[in-house]
């Protein structure tokens, strides 16, 4: 009788690879739940501010410039379609337009892409800007 | 006809014993979990979600893993003790936010690129099916009949049996491909047509495509050979033409690649005029599901 319950006692006792499995797992939940508390905490309650900025960096291949750009959002929400525009001005003319949309931009998030034109953007001012977004 | 070669590592038991409860858990967390793995609408619903509400999300899944567990746990030998099941659903979840991590970072929804906050709601998000596929893992693939079965009759029986039945080589070699083609469309013929396969087709690069090719095979051996469902000895003495345990793993991923380019071709997401890397990317992102749905056709024979 005493056997049995001994027996039964053993199988519900945790053995020590259990343990650590379980101290690992407690170990993951606790930093996931950690993080998410964090960001709960210190999240900006401000509107997205985004920002465009291009590479120096502009290459040439057949006859086209490909010119990289990295958005980010800087603010406190995500936002969705972000609209990013390039405009080359030449002699105060607007000689070329390069767009490009963002589908998504999570806060704190970076995107990066490139515009490609047809003209060389060294020769003239390139604007490059931010036009819109929409929020989910 | 030799049946095939079990490699056992020369560990103590109970880290052998927890070593296959884990890989179990795993293993039911994936089959679970693939397909919403492949919906890019959970990914931005893990994007813009407040961090209050994943905090909301937490605990509800804690709940509803709770209960599952207490039900029927993912450890062979789980207890109904309620700080049993308090501990065992805080495993299931650790395993199942893992994987989801882990998985999302493959397919490169997480990359160095994202915030911390979509990250982990990405996370979260997709961690609810794998988690709750770990709690289920017994119970997604227990096959209690065919064990019944199985342990009902001795090696001699059963050989008796085979040779009563006059099955040759060749006809468990066509059982094989028939179970991992059937596992595969079971699971992949509903992501096939989505926009999902082009669009993690666009960003993975050689390295990652290999990296998801290993990964295929990795979890395909894992739920066959390595978790401890019920019909693994089944499978171990199953005669095919691969007889051994990575051998039938490799011929089952060719055999659920072949399955991915058919079902991609079927919904017109690939034509012939589409260049071969194109073939080869999206079927390697479909290989993956595929896989893990040949795996379980396997495991369910």
């Amino acid at each position: 009788m005493n056997d049995v319950a001994g027996d039964q006692k053993k199988q519900s006792e945790r053995s020590f690879a259990e343990n650590v499995s379980f101290g690992i797992s407690l170990l993951v939940l606790s930093l996931l739940v950690g993080l998410v508390v964090y960001q709960w905490i210190t999240k900006k309650d401000q509107p997205p501010v985004l920002s465009v900025t291009t590479d120096a960096q502009v290459r040439q291949t057949g006859g086209q410039f490909y010119i990289p750009f990295t958005v980010a959002n800087t603010g406190g929400e995500t936002v969705e379609s972000v609209e990013v525009v390039a405009e080359l001005n030449l002699n105060g003319k607007i000689e070329d337009i390069g767009s490009q949309q963002i589908d998504f931009l999570s806060d704190g998030e970076t995107n990066s892409g490139a515009f490609i034109l047809n003209q060389n953007p060294n020769q003239g001012e390139l604007i490059v800007r931010v036009t819109g977004y929409k929020l989910p | 006809m030799p049946a095939k070669r079990v490699h056992q590592l020369k560990i103590s038991p109970t880290w052998s014993k927890e070593f296959r409860d884990l890989v179990n858990g795993i293993s039911g967390g994936f089959l679970f979990g693939i397909p919403l793995l492949y919906t890019m609408e959970v990914w931005f619903i893990g994007s813009e979600v407040q961090p209050s509400v994943l905090i909301y999300i937490l605990s509800t899944t804690y709940i509803i893993i709770f209960f599952l567990i207490r039900v029927q746990g993912f450890r062979r030998n789980s207890s109904h003790r309620i700080i049993e099941a308090v501990a065992e659903s805080i495993e299931a979840m650790a395993i199942g936010t893992v994987c989801a991590a882990l998985m999302l970072v493959l397919l490169q929804q997480i990359t160095r690129e994202t915030s911390v906050n979509e990250g982990l709601g990405k996370i979260i998000f997709e961690g609810v099916p794998f988690s709750l596929g770990v709690a289920l893992s017994k119970t997604i693939l227990s096959g209690e009949r065919a064990l019944a079965n199985v342990s009902n009759s001795s090696p001699a029986k059963l050989q008796k049996k085979r040779s009563t039945a006059k099955q040759t080589i060749w006809q468990y070699t066509l059982a094989d491909f028939s179970a991992t083609a059937i596992g595969a469309v079971f699971i992949a013929f509903a992501i096939a047509p989505t926009d999902e396969v082009p669009m993690l087709a666009a960003a993975a690069s050689p390295p990652w495509m290999l990296a998801i090719m290993a990964t295929s095979l990795l979890v395909s051996y894992t739920i066959v050979f390595a978790a401890g469902f019920t019909n693994q000895k089944k499978r171990y003495q199953q005669q095919g033409l691969f007889q051994r345990p990575w051998g039938e793993t490799v011929f089952s991923y060719l055999v659920s690649l072949l399955a991915a380019v058919l079902m991609l071709w079927f919904f017109h997401q690939l034509s012939v005029e589409d260049p071969w890397s194109l073939w080869l990317s999206y079927t390697v992102i479909l290989g993956l599901p595929a896989t893990i749905g040949g795996a379980a056709g396997r495991i369910a024979i």
